[in-house]
């Protein structure tokens, strides 16, 4: 975050010049993890490089992707397995996606 | 001569660190550390038993560890270390 303020602040300000395309970029600029910080408390699904999937609400994660999931339901590739576990934290290395806002 | 109004308290170097709100993983191990937990590991076994303690590349020491194969206890342990890169997920075994 400081450092987009950052790089920001360093682009002359020019009252009189028109909004330089390369500011827009920088603002609008999205990165990676903001992504899935904004889905903390909906549903996701999280794949692995197994070819497994967990499927739950996003509680919280860090910097390796470890996550922390609540209700989860795991699957493989023959559909569901196993019951509804009630809160988990799921190592970050063998996460290969994470898709926000499945039902 | 004047009398020296004793020196203020010391000001706290930090506060003190919010509740565990957020639901970070760090939060979740705090939360879990001495309860039973489910460790399943990338190869399918779980193993459950007491968090005695776990550090930041998810190594976990159990204790009144039960290996689980297929659903059926195939081992029973007092103490295991379960090195964290083989580690798939940890839950709670009860209600945190």
């Amino acid at each position: 975050m400081s450092g987009q303020s950052e790089i920001i602040d360093r682009v002359p300000k020019d009252e009189s010049a028109p909004q330089q395309p390369e500011e827009e970029v920088a603002l609008n600029t999205i990165l990676p993890l903001e992504v899935i910080d904004k889905s903390i408390g909906q549903n996701i699904k999280i794949l692995l490089t197994n070819d497994k999937e967990f499927h739950g609400t996003l509680v919280g994660f860090d910097d390796y992707v470890n996550v922390v999931l609540e209700n989860v339901q795991e699957y493989d590739s023959d559909g569901p397995k196993g019951k509804i576990i009630k809160k988990m934290l799921l190592n970050g290395g063998l996460v290969a996606m994470l898709v926000p806002s499945i039902n | 001569m004047s009398d020296a109004s004793p020196p203020p308290p010391p000001a706290e170097a930090s506060p003190p660190p919010p509740p565990s709100t957020s639901g970070s993983p760090t939060d979740f191990l705090k939360g879990v550390v001495g309860k039973r937990v489910v460790v399943r590991l990338t190869s399918g076994v779980d193993y459950r038993g007491v968090l005695s303690c776990l550090d930041g590349y998810m190594n976990i020491a159990l204790e009144q560890t039960e290996e689980h194969v297929n659903g059926t206890v195939t081992n029973r342990y007092g103490d295991a270390f379960i090195r964290g890169n083989n580690v798939l997920y940890i839950s709670a075994a009860e209600a945190l």
